[in-house]
């Protein structure tokens, strides 16, 4: 079994096992916070009688182990039960919301790494000269505000006192496309509507930065510690010697090593901005998961809590997989670990 | 005429509380072919000078340097940066203590060989950089230069890196070899193989050596003329045999003193600072 097969099991394995903890420590959350359930989805005109089945139905009255047996048992058929917000099934629900904040995560994260690692590069390479001084206060600028801060500065910057950027929504009222992924900047271009596409790529610009900015901060003063840390090994200095160029240096020697422990960070930071987004999405009327999961919380809607938590858990998990893969990928001494050394 | 001439150097360094100086004027001489060796204890100032020489420190703004270089004829200390550069790897080389860690852990042999030979000939494809590469592993006697070249660092002995390190900085036959104590962070026995190694290949191509090293055992089989330095000045220099048959410097003695015996008398006690050792320098000529 080649070691990379290997590692990805084992990912996978342990991921299983943060998933069900997840899902205990929600379910229980969710059952201990003072409010019925039913009561509030059937609103202040119910009888008791209404209250005590729609209570039987959700099989509230049971212990809390049988209603967690309940609840796996639905979710491995595929089934996260009816939301008491939109009554609607909560598959369904995140099924039209996730695409939207996976669409504005996507691209902020490509943000996030496009700008950040330049950003660290170029300071360290520089280090202790004024570029490096620039790109830290840059960077402790954007760490320093969280993303929906950004998002009221940026929308009031660029969508209202100049007007460049739509103020709110995913695409212009105009143009109605059928949803086949649910990512419209996909569907957009399966129809073949590049004006809609266009109108999609605007929409998602703001939102998208104001998300990315904090990680690009993040992003950019992790590579340059990182770096910077790497420009004391031998092997620069060996570089340096043969009068490699020090761009060349830089972008290569120094980046390549220093890349392993910040992909780390760097993907936790994607994986977090599932959670920021809930602000963002707020700022921007942007109608994703994060923005239903702060109005089924507010509702105490427990299916759809269940759901959101799980899905930003899942992609919590897959992100890491996929950070750990990319480092074993970028690493030689995991990559061929199995072949042993000769 | 020399290689390398170096005059009155000084070096100091720009500290948060005020100025350091670390070499006070070195006088050094290495002529076309010749192995000069530069000996002194941790921080005497011998691997400063040696990074003086590749135009290494003159990018560090700490740095305070003054003095003259002169390096085949033209004084390193007033070229500029890119012109520094453009000597390193292709006029002059250098070989690394611990050969593991100064090659990139991210990098396979032959993709690090490849960068080195296109140094001297930037257009060179990636077959004909292979087959150099080739080439010149086998000139170091190394058994399977095609799997060596596919391999990581970390993949290869200490000793085997070490011998991709020698073939790498040979590889585009530099004037000056800069050995900065090779073979130190490897047991004796590869030691003694590098050396020999090295040796055959500098007198074969007839560069010349600087070899800055501790150990006066090994300097005493390598070197044509040593240089003994202390506190940042030569204290004293002249031909290999004439200064190991009769030191005169107080500190030549006493770091001859210092080597250890295998006839098991202890370790000799040495001072750590003695007046003796501030005394002026004595040559024993030898030099261009």
């Amino acid at each position: 079994m080649s070691g990379i097969l290997r590692l990805l099991l084992n990912r996978l394995g342990i991921s299983l096992i943060v998933l069900v903890g997840v899902s205990m420590l929600i379910f229980a959350i969710a059952r201990i916070i003072p409010g019925d359930p039913a009561r509030i989805a059937l609103g202040p005109n119910a009888n008791a009688e209404q209250i005590a089945s729609l209570r039987a139905e959700m099989h509230l009255d049971a212990s809390l182990p049988v209603q967690y047996g309940h609840f796996v048992a639905d979710v491995l058929r595929g089934d996260l039960g009816m939301s008491l917000y939109t009554n609607r099934p909560v598959t369904q629900d995140i099924a039209q919301f996730l695409p939207a904040t996976l669409e504005l995560v996507f691209l902020a994260g490509f943000i996030m790494v496009a700008f950040g690692l330049p950003l660290g590069i170029l300071a360290a390479r520089h280090r202790g000269r004024w570029q490096d001084h620039l790109v830290r206060v840059i960077a402790l600028l954007t760490v320093s505000a969280p993303g929906f801060v950004w998002a009221v500065i940026l929308m009031l910057l660029f969508a209202f006192y100049l007007p460049l950027f739509p103020i709110a929504g995913r695409i212009s009222d105009i143009y109605d496309i059928e949803r086949t992924t649910g990512f419209l900047t996909i569907d957009t271009l399966l129809v073949g509507n590049w004006a809609a596409f266009g109108s999609a790529v605007h929409h998602l610009i703001l939102p998208a930065i104001a998300l990315s900015l904090s990680g690009i901060g993040q992003a950019a003063r992790l590579t340059r510690a990182n770096m910077v840390e790497t420009y004391e090994k031998p092997y620069i200095e060996m570089a340096q010697a043969y009068g490699f160029f020090p761009s060349r240096i830089a972008r290569s020697y120094a980046f390549k090593p220093s890349l392993i422990p910040s992909l780390t960070i760097i993907g936790l930071d994607f994986a977090a901005m599932l959670g920021n987004a809930f602000l963002v999405e707020a700022v921007f009327a942007w109608p994703g998961l994060s923005r239903y999961g702060v109005a089924v919380i507010l509702r105490k809607d427990l299916n759809a809590i269940m759901g959101t938590v799980l899905i930003i858990a899942i992609t919590f998990l897959i992100v890491n997989i996929i950070v750990d893969l990319m480092i074993a990928f970028l690493n030689p001494r995991i990559r061929y670990s199995t072949r042993g050394a000769s | 005429m020399s290689i390398l001439h170096i005059k009155d150097l000084h070096l100091g360094f720009k500290t948060l509380t005020g100025h350091v100086d670390v070499l006070h004027g070195i006088d050094l001489d290495i002529a076309a072919g010749e192995k000069v060796a530069l000996v002194g204890e941790s921080g005497s100032g011998k691997s400063v000078t040696a990074r003086i020489v590749l135009g290494l420190l003159q990018e560090t703004r700490t740095a305070r340097i003054s003095g003259t270089v002169q390096f085949d004829g033209q004084d390193i200390n007033a070229m500029s940066a890119r012109d520094r550069a453009g000597l390193r790897g292709t006029e002059m080389s250098m070989i690394f203590q611990d050969p593991t860690s100064a090659l990139n852990p991210m990098f396979t042999i032959g993709n690090q060989f490849t960068e080195v030979l296109r140094r001297r000939d930037p257009k060179l494809s990636k077959a004909a950089s292979h087959a150099r590469a080739t080439t010149l592993l086998d000139e170091v006697a190394i058994p399977d230069p095609a799997r060596v070249l596919g391999a990581y660092p970390f993949q290869l002995s200490g000793g085997m890196n070490q011998r991709v390190m020698i073939a790498m900085a040979l590889a585009n036959t530099p004037k000056l070899l800069l050995a900065d104590e090779p073979g130190t962070a490897l047991d004796v026995s590869v030691q003694a193989q590098t050396l020999t190694l090295i040796r055959d290949l500098v007198e074969q191509n007839g560069t010349s050596v600087l070899f800055i090293s501790h150990n006066l055992g090994v300097v005493r089989e390598f070197a044509d003329r040593v240089y003994v330095i202390y506190r940042g000045n030569i204290v004293e220099d002249g031909p290999t045999d004439a200064l190991f048959a009769n030191p005169q410097h107080a500190y030549t003695r006493a770091l001859m003193s210092a080597v250890p015996r295998i006839t098991g008398a202890g370790l000799p006690e040495v001072p750590e600072v003695s007046d003796d050792f501030l005394a002026p320098r004595i040559s024993h000529g030898g030099a261009l």
